[in-house]
């Protein structure tokens, strides 16, 4: 985006003081949230969320591959996140790279949990097929396609709906193979099992502006932020993971209020979420 | 639907068909031959000999457009102006511009043209209201006058040899705060007798540039030449001396109240690029008092039902301004 003249500065500001955004919204308001399901025909499940002039695509694609060693009852799961140079001026060339990076890392951080996989938000064990042998990758790519502000936001709602549209083949394993041998298995294309997406958490960033924190800014205002603070958090109301961007510290105290408002808002956005997926998957099946 | 992205429910969605529908059938009858869409063939009387202008094509011996647009014909050139380009500047445009360059003499703006567009610092009126010959130290505080991003309202003088020259001679002209700037499709904006606009009963201003570039922002009254020159002149030290407190100031300075209107007047122009209707005074004022006569939250203007909303006033509206003719 272009820059913003001293006044305009000064107007986002204050309003943001005023509790009166520019687009007239409350600082804790979400813009309108648009969901589309099935986007792309040849991934297992997809999906595309706009959140006013932010359009993000989500596809994830399953293929059978063998558990690592250590985790031998627990399928894979890689999130691989692209800017495209088309969404704003700074992604022309490499410039996007940079901001992919930093989004997938947050996403991993937030979706994924930690390195035994333990606490993820995707159930990793319903992902294996014969123990130790074979399972399911799970690839998750994001593409932002027009970039305007909260874009992290956007393509964990985006990944979520995705989630919720994909069906896994049923896979047939062949009986009567030895320990040793890897097993015949003959996937079905006809019958597919719906993904349980239950514990999928959502992403709230509150950027600070100010004295105060909004949700979902637009790129005029996060060119104001100080800091900003993403916190996902579950169905059951748990933090699931945070990430901190932007250089100026935060009190912790700051940051304990944070996150109760984010638990707040962030059932607002669950149960939102939930109905426009609900009806965007009615809507595909018509 | 003519990519009007809005998440619809089924009975919006029909409501909006309808709508559109007949907004088409109300305009098609006035010039049905001019609006163009890629392929249509232009009707042209080849015994003239006429010249093929932007957007059209030879295709066996017939004219036909390669832009959506509208046919416009000059004497024996015949072209299309497409609908959805960039700003083409006329002489006399009343334009917002973002400065992009300071350079030698002169500021650079962006204003949504092909190239940026030029405002000498000869062409405009000093901040002290004097007029004399532009010194070698004005050019070195030309920066005192506009920085870089700064929002500028300027009227377009014309073409010189080195690009496209702008003026700001007079005081409603110059730089633009306490508000926002919108961007819209600058084919929304038409020409008017009248640009800028101060809507009394809100109390603010509407600046509609020809470019669609609007602003919106709070009322400033044209303030006297010579209280202007005072407060000029003790500005720069004012701000290096308490610059927090005055800069605190500056970001409360417009009241809640001016500030819903602004954020009212600006989601009527997002309502109405949104849908695709041209800006006018009249329609916007018309969208405001709407919604303030629903009790709707300022948000919630740009939702869908608002939305389907004004499109079916705007049909209604112009279907009763034919019955009038």
């Amino acid at each position: 985006m272009v820059g913003l003249s001293l006044g305009e500065k000064h107007f986002i500001q204050g309003g943001i003081a005023h509790d009166l955004r520019c687009d007239g919204r409350k600082r804790l308001t979400y813009r309108p949230i648009l969901v589309e399901t099935g986007v792309i025909a040849q991934a297992n499940g997809s999906a595309r969320v706009r959140m006013g002039a932010t359009d993000v695509i989500a596809s994830i694609k399953a293929e059978l591959g063998k558990p690592s060693l250590l985790q031998p009852d627990k399928g894979k799961v890689s999130i691989y996140i692209d800017c495209s140079s088309t969404a704003e001026p700074a992604f022309e060339g490499r410039g996007g790279d940079e901001l992919a990076a930093e989004l997938s890392n947050a996403l991993q951080h937030c979706l994924l949990g930690g390195k035994s996989g333990a606490g993820a938000g995707i159930d990793l064990s319903s992902l294996i097929v014969v123990e130790g042998k074979i399972c399911w990758d799970l690839y998750i790519d994001g593409l932002v396609v027009s970039s305007d502000g909260n874009v992290l936001d956007a393509l964990g709602a985006a990944i979520k709906a995705a989630l919720c549209n994909t069906g896994i083949p049923r896979v047939q394993v062949a009986a009567g193979t030895s320990n040793d041998e890897q097993p015949e298995v003959d996937v079905s294309d006809e019958e597919f099992l719906q993904f349980d997406t239950s514990g999928v958490p959502v992403i709230v960033t509150l950027t600070k502006i100010g004295r105060h924190y909004i949700v979902d800014a637009t790129s005029e205002e996060e060119s104001q932020m100080s800091s900003a603070v993403s916190i996902s958090v579950n169905r059951q109301g748990h933090i699931c993971g945070i990430t901190k961007r932007g250089g100026v510290g935060l009190d912790p105290s700051i940051i304990l209020d944070m996150i109760s408002v984010a638990k707040h808002v962030s059932e607002q956005l669950m149960n939102k979420l939930d109905s426009e997926i609900a009806s965007a998957e009615a809507e595909e099946e018509s | 639907m003519r990519g009007i992205q809005l998440p619809l429910s089924q009975t919006q969605k029909v409501r909006l068909q309808k709508t559109l529908e007949q907004l088409e059938s109300l305009s098609s009858k006035v010039n049905s031959d001019a609006s163009v869409i890629i392929a249509d063939s232009i009707p042209v009387n080849h015994e003239d000999g006429v010249l093929k202008g932007h957007g059209t094509a030879d295709l066996n011996g017939e004219v036909v457009a390669t832009v959506c647009g509208v046919v416009e014909r000059v004497n024996k050139l015949v072209y299309v102006r497409s609908l959805r380009s960039r700003y083409k500047p006329e002489v006399g445009d009343i334009v917002i511009g973002r400065v992009a360059e300071v350079a030698q003499k002169r500021w650079r703006l962006d204003i949504n043209f092909n190239q940026d567009a030029v405002l000498m610092l000869s062409s405009m009126n000093m901040p002290d209201g004097v007029q004399r010959r532009r010194t070698a130290l004005d050019e070195l505080n030309m920066r005192c006058i506009f920085e870089e991003n700064d929002v500028v309202c300027a009227e377009v003088r014309g073409f010189q040899h080195d690009g496209l020259h702008l003026q700001a001679r007079s005081r409603k002209y110059g730089k633009l705060y306490r508000g926002q700037l919108l961007t819209v499709p600058p084919y929304l904006v038409k020409r008017q007798k009248q640009h800028f606009h101060h809507l009394e009963e809100f109390g603010i201003d509407l600046i509609l540039g020809c470019n669609g570039f609007i602003w919106v922002g709070e009322h400033i009254e044209a303030k006297d030449d010579m209280v202007e020159d005072q407060v000029s002149q003790s500005d720069p030290q004012v701000l290096l001396h308490n610059s927090a407190s005055l800069e605190e100031q500056e970001r409360n300075y417009t009241i809640l109240e001016t500030r819903k209107y602004i954020c009212r007047a600006a989601n009527a122009v997002r309502v109405l690029s949104i849908l695709g209707f041209n800006i006018t005074l009249e329609i916007i004022k018309g969208i405001i008092d709407l919604s303030l006569s629903m009790n709707l939250d300022i948000h919630e203007m740009l939702g869908s039902e608002f939305c389907v909303l004004v499109a079916e006033k705007e049909a209604e509206r112009r279907s009763s301004n034919k019955k009038k003719r």
